[in-house]
């Protein structure tokens, strides 16, 4: 039988601006088992962001459980969360988010650092060998203002991945791309997930949401049904 | 935790990343440490100078001089002060920690030569003076036994009075000089000695202590005895001993005041460090104000750098830094920083000292003492201004990383 890696249990969210009050995740409950390839769909506002940085640890749910691979985490400390983050979440943003000043090696080895602290000569082999894979061979000392969108999104992924997650986290990771570019990117998203790493996706390109296996809609902070 | 070469690489990128930044940072440290450093240097110069100068003198440890005449070190006398005696020196002469006692006198006298006439301070001194002033003369001959037996007319002079008497040093060896009224055959001429502030020490005049008692200055009680102590000898002993002596000898008792002064190194030295200190102390503080307004520069200028680094530090809290890991990586930061002023202000100081002393008597000291200062305060100013923005970057919510709601 297929684990659960995600299960989401009448989770809500709130966010006050000022004196108005949203309540932008309205009792979502979702079961992502591993290996899946879940794209979310939703208008700018439906409560689709709020969700991947509940599902990300990067937020917590104001109130309802949350299991990761098992545990339940939304009580957990910022260090405890952190340590998850680390090891079994892998982030690729809609704006990629490389740090400037680093080459693309460099930033393919950033989690690394918060890991052990250190970078052995295995993990630097394994950071070039991700990036060879993703084509991006000749461009290991590159800044991100060097690279081209495709390829800092490459770079990106390279480094969702360094410390082989359970889960690959996508918030329109193809926003900023041409459709070729885009096209390539959903190629190595539907490669991954063919080998097994579980995928979860936010978008609203319906081009992009036919590589997953599974769509869900969400409007109002609710899955609606499709 | 030592951090890894990543991690100071990472560190150091980011720093050079904003160069104005780090620039200003680094500026308003090395500005206030260069500050600091170079007037603790000053203070550390101008004293040992002055503790260089009473040691050329003789004025070691082992040393102390009896003036009479009681009252404050420095300052008027406030009692009677013909009543030391050269009896005093000779009693004093028998305790056993004494090594030498040189008694003189003095008085201010007109001295002329040819048609130059000048007001200037002529000694009685024994032969000892040489040893007990650590002063000998550089042309000629010092005062012996003979001429104090035979109340001999001779006289040395300091080295700056030959100018004053638009005479070469040489040529003034034999000729004479007429001090209070009677002339003196010039036997030598004393080698030059630093002078201390106004008092003009290469401006004296030496007679034999007999001379000059009987035949110049006409009296029986002597000025001052320059004391030098066996080594080893307790000086705070030493000093009450002595005290007891010439109190008992003085038939001073009870609350009667010291008709004698006791003078040691260190009361010297604190006399003239004393306003050195005062306005050090002011200066320091300064110093010390001028490195909080750096922290707090500092500190400004690492909110701004976190402000502007904030989706950076988001991305660091994402891929699974922790609030230590942030706290860490910008106390490095401020380390990096501390170091590089640090070493900066303690150079630039070293080369201020260099200037300074190209326009002042005061000379370059170099000590590690400023070097440690300046390691010092830069650490820990640069690390305590930069422990609140430090701690605020742990509180970045690295949501802010997904855009829209």
């Amino acid at each position: 039988m297929v684990k659960d890696l995600v299960v989401l249990k009448n989770i809500t969210k709130t966010y006050q601006t000022g004196k108005i009050t949203y309540q932008v995740l309205k009792g979502l409950n979702l079961e992502v088992k591993e290996g899946d390839f879940l794209v979310v769909m939703g208008a700018s506002g439906s409560g689709k962001s709020t969700l991947l940085n509940i599902i990300g640890l990067l937020d917590k749910p104001d109130s309802g459980e949350y299991f990761f691979d098992g545990q339940e985490v939304s009580k957990l400390n910022k260090k405890e969360l952190a340590y998850i983050r680390n090891r079994k979440i892998g982030f690729v943003f809609q704006a990629f988010h490389l740090v400037p000043w680093a080459t693309a090696l460099e930033n393919v080895l950033l989690p690394l650092l918060y890991k052990d602290g250190e970078i052995t000569n295995q993990d630097r082999e394994r950071a070039l060998e991700l990036l060879k894979r993703l084509g991006l061979e000749e461009r290991i000392n590159a800044k991100p203002s060097e690279l081209s969108g495709g390829e800092q999104q490459r770079v990106a992924i390279a480094r969702a991945l360094i410390n082989n997650p359970r889960l690959l986290l996508a918030d329109e990771p193809t926003g900023n791309l041409d459709s070729q570019t885009t096209q390539e990117v959903m190629n190595i998203f539907k490669e991954l997930n063919e080998k097994g790493l579980t995928v979860i996706m936010v978008t609203h390109d319906p081009e992009v949401a036919k590589f997953a296996k599974r769509i869900k809609l969400i409007k109002d902070g609710i899955f609606i049904e499709q | 935790m030592i951090p890894s070469y990543y991690t100071l690489r990472e560190i150091t990128k980011e720093l050079i990343s904003n160069k104005v930044n780090l620039f200003f940072m680094l500026l308003s440290l090395i500005i206030s440490l260069t500050a600091l450093n170079t007037i603790y240097s000053l203070g550390a110069s101008a004293k040992k100078q002055i503790l260089d100068a009473l040691a050329n003198v003789q004025f070691g440890k082992d040393a102390m001089l009896i003036i009479a005449g009681g009252g404050r070190i420095i300052g008027l006398t406030t009692t009677r002060r013909d009543t030391l005696k050269l009896e005093d020196v000779k009693e004093l002469e028998r305790l056993d920690f004494i090594k030498l006692a040189s008694p003189m006198s003095r008085e201010t006298l007109e001295v002329s030569y040819k048609d130059i006439a000048e007001k200037m301070r002529v000694e009685g001194v024994f032969p000892n003076f040489t040893i007990a002033n650590n002063w000998y003369p550089i042309l000629g001959r010092f005062i012996n036994e003979k001429d104090l037996k035979t109340f001999a007319k001779v006289c040395i002079i300091g080295s700056d009075i030959p100018k004053k008497f638009n005479a070469s040093p040489s040529e003034l060896i034999g000729k004479k000089v007429k001090i209070g009224g009677d002339f003196f055959e010039i036997i030598g001429i004393l080698e030059p000695k630093a002078s201390f502030g106004h008092y003009r020490r290469d401006e004296r005049i030496l007679l034999p202590f007999t001379t000059a008692q009987r035949r110049v200055f006409n009296k029986d009680y002597i000025d001052a005895v320059k004391l030098l102590f066996k080594e080893g000898t307790d000086i705070k002993f030493a000093e009450r001993k002595i005290r007891e002596i010439l109190r008992k000898r003085h038939k001073l008792f009870g609350p009667e005041p010291d008709d004698f002064r006791l003078i040691t190194p260190e009361m010297a030295i604190s006399v003239f460090t004393k306003a050195l200190k005062t306005i050090n102390l002011f200066l320091l503080v300064i110093g010390l104000i001028s490195l909080i307004i750096s922290g707090v520069i500092i500190m400004n200028l690492m909110y701004s750098n976190i402000e502007e680094k904030a989706p950076v530090i988001a991305l660091r809290i994402a891929l699974g830094a922790t609030p230590q890991n942030i706290i860490t990586h910008y106390l490095i930061m401020s380390l990096i920083i501390a170091l590089i002023s640090g070493l900066m202000g303690w150079i630039l100081s070293i080369l201020l000292m260099q200037i300074i002393s190209l326009f002042t008597p005061l000379k370059p000291l170099f000590s590690w003492i400023t070097f440690l200062i300046s390691f010092g305060f830069a650490t820990v100013t640069s690390i305590l201004f930069s422990l609140l923005p430090a701690i605020r970057a742990t509180q970045i919510e690295p949501s802010l990383l997904l855009k829209s709601l």
